[in-house]
């Protein structure tokens, strides 16, 4: 089993890299990080651009995690997909057989979540494995 | 501990790519139909041609289809050794090299940035009318600027935000507006054979169908306005390539949207012109713009809300699709370095590339209230001068085709037919309508309004004064930042045209 995390560069998503790296410490299991790259509204001209932009966040957000969960001793797997990112982390989650997804929360009001479509609201109802939602520090 | 990066493979299918059948007969219809907005095309300028060409507006209509038939070969076989990549600024520059590339990127995202802000105009205008405000009474231009600002503004942060309207509604809503032209037309037609118009009704007569009956400059004006109703309409072609056979569901889905798309165009210009008669058209010269909602209302009585409201969605929807596109190009003249990175920049939350988004509602925002201000008819104008540049990208997409393939084209006739002889008469058809409407609109009784601007008509100093901004950016960011021009122009890969190579395109990430 594993442990996947959503992971972009928000304070949310810090917080919550924190936390999959005790729980991977803490069960000896290997941490997934998951970053989606295609871009929301869908299909259009110039997507590649947009997706290839998304690619180039994915790496530099990526390394850092993999640098600080490196630090922590915890064996690290990178997983950079061509889809949304809720769809992306269930791709992942049941590749890696996950024990449970960890995703950074904004502290949203549920109605706002819905509308924005929020990734953890997402999670939450398409999800069948466990969700961790991890909310930003005050 | 391990550490790699690798692109997940497990979904061979990349997400940028409809896979092969999974797209049914009716999803790839209403593609077809959505990319063209008829209902909206139609409520823009079903008024100004009809004011232009009289009954021959069903010709015009048909004739202007013609170089863009032409030119949707060109998108067709561009896309296929350049999946994704691209539009006009990426094909023109393998093509041409980086001068013509930029021109053409200006083009596409101008006219992406110009019709947003009548997109909305003719949204709200529309909407206004569904609850029976006449948005045209005296007084009321402010209200209704002031509500197609803000329509753009949230539209713009709905696309920054990234929250996607729901593919089925729109798709729901595209067969209403259709419908809903279809029955217009239908009901209107019905009327004037039975002798019960309400106006003074004109037999149908097929003479109608010849595009060269009134001539002269009302001709090239007219067939400026036609390139706009059809302008869109290359996307649906690409949808063929969803399948080699052409007889399976996406393929024949492409041509049925053509043919509906067609025939709703002609039989809504066929109905106008008849229901109402040259006569009143032509006393009512000066409602031209809300010619199609008089008309309605007086061949739909009570139920004319259901036309309104569904020009009214489909001029909404418009705005957001065409936001998306025009900030894309942005993003991708900047991930080159045709454009200050800035506009490169993705919102590390939404993950949109925010900053071209906003400088795109900006500039038509801007734009929107100036022309508003300024012109008598700022509809009409808008869209004249749009046609310009919509013309000139086509045209030099269409020649760009001929260029990146001519290794190519004497391989068989096919190729020769399509790839180069077709594009390339139907760049040099836009570009002969460019050329005589710049001579045309030089004089300014030629312009609707016939409002005269430094001695000429209004749409050709705004196609201008966009070329004029658009060469001495290009310029001033060619001395500032001169990496984008190092690129070279090439030619069509060899292995890709024959089929054994697939295109570069999105399967990777570079890594």
């Amino acid at each position: 089993m594993s442990i996947v995390l959503g992971y972009d560069e928000s304070p949310g998503a810090k917080r919550a890299l924190t936390m999959a790296i005790t729980i991977a410490k803490t069960f000896d299991e290997p941490l997934v990080l998951v970053y989606g790259v295609a871009p929301p509204g869908g299909l259009g001209e110039e997507f590649t651009s947009h997706e290839a932009a998304l690619a180039e966040m994915a790496k530099s957000a990526l390394d850092h995690a993999v640098e600080e969960a490196s630090a922590a001793e915890v064996e690290t797997r990178v997983e950079v997909r061509p889809e949304k990112p809720a769809q992306a982390l269930l791709t992942s989650a049941d590749a890696h057989d996950a024990r449970v997804i960890v995703v950074g929360t904004w502290g949203e009001s549920p109605l706002r979540g819905a509308m924005l479509g929020s990734t953890p609201h997402k999670l939450l109802h398409l999800s069948s494995r466990p969700i961790l939602c991890v909310p930003a520090a005050e | 501990m391990r550490r790699r990066y690798e692109i997940a493979t497990s979904q061979a299918e990349p997400a940028t790519e409809l896979k092969h059948g999974a797209i049914s007969f009716v999803d790839a219809l209403v593609i077809g139909l959505a990319a063209t907005s008829p209902a909206y095309s139609l409520a823009a300028v079903i008024g100004p041609i009809v004011a232009l060409v009289g009954v021959f507006a069903p010709g015009v209509l048909l004739a202007s289809f013609v170089p863009m038939a032409l030119i949707a070969s060109a998108f067709y076989y561009l896309n296929k050794v350049d999946q994704d990549c691209g539009t006009t600024f990426s094909w023109v520059t393998r093509a041409m090299g980086p001068w013509a590339g930029w021109l053409g990127g200006w083009a596409i995202t101008m006219t992406g940035v110009l019709v947003v802000g009548s997109l909305a105009d003719v949204g709200v205008k529309f909407a206004m009318l569904t609850f029976d405000i006449d948005p045209y009474a005296e007084g009321r231009q402010p209200l209704v600027i002031a509500l197609s600002l803000l329509l753009v503004l949230v539209l713009t942060a709905i696309c920054v935000v990234g929250t996607e309207a729901s593919a089925k509604l729109q798709n729901a809503l595209i067969v209403v507006q259709v419908g809903s032209l279809l029955v217009f037309a239908a009901v209107a037609i019905f009327r004037v054979i039975t002798d019960d118009s309400s106006l003074d009704a004109m037999n149908p007569s097929l003479s109608w169908m010849n595009p060269f009956g009134e001539g002269g400059a009302a001709l090239t004006g007219g067939l400026l306005l036609g390139v706009f109703a059809y302008w869109g309409w290359e996307s649906s072609v690409n949808l063929t390539e969803e399948t080699t056979d052409s007889a399976s569901a996406p393929g024949l889905a492409g041509v049925w949207s053509t043919f509906i798309l067609l025939v709703t165009y002609i039989s809504v210009a066929f109905a106008i012109v008849a229901y109402a008669g040259t006569a009143y058209l032509r006393d009512n010269k000066d409602e031209e713009e809300a010619i199609f909602a008089i008309l309605s209302t007086e061949v739909l009585g009570g139920w004319d809300w259901i036309l309104m409201l569904s020009v009214s969605t489909a001029a909404i929807a418009s705005t957001q699709t065409t936001i998306i596109p025009a900030s894309r190009t942005a993003l991708s003249m900047a991930r080159r370095h045709a454009l200050p990175s800035v506009f490169g920049t993705i919102h590390p939350r939404f993950r949109t590339p925010h900053v071209s988004t906003w400088a795109v509602a900006a500039i038509a925002g801007v734009w929107y209230v100036v022309v508003s201000l300024i012109s008598e008819n700022a509809l009409f104008d808008s869209l004249t001068a749009l046609s310009l540049l919509i013309a000139f990208y086509y045209a030099l997409t269409g020649i760009a085709c001929a260029v990146y393939y001519r290794r190519h084209l004497l391989d068989n006739a096919k190729n020769l037919i399509l790839i180069g002889i077709g594009p390339v008469v139907g760049s040099g058809l836009l570009g002969w309508l460019l050329v005589e409407s710049i001579g045309d609109q030089a004089d300014p009784e030629n312009s609707y309004s016939g409002q005269s601007w430094f001695g000429v008509g209004p749409p050709l100093v705004i196609g201008l004064f966009i070329f004029v901004v658009g060469i001495v950016l290009m310029v001033t960011w060619r001395i500032k930042d001169g990496r984008y021009w190092r690129e070279r122009p090439g030619v069509a890969d060899p292995a890709v045209v024959r089929g054994d190579k697939a295109p570069a395109g999105t399967k990777g990430v570079d890594r």
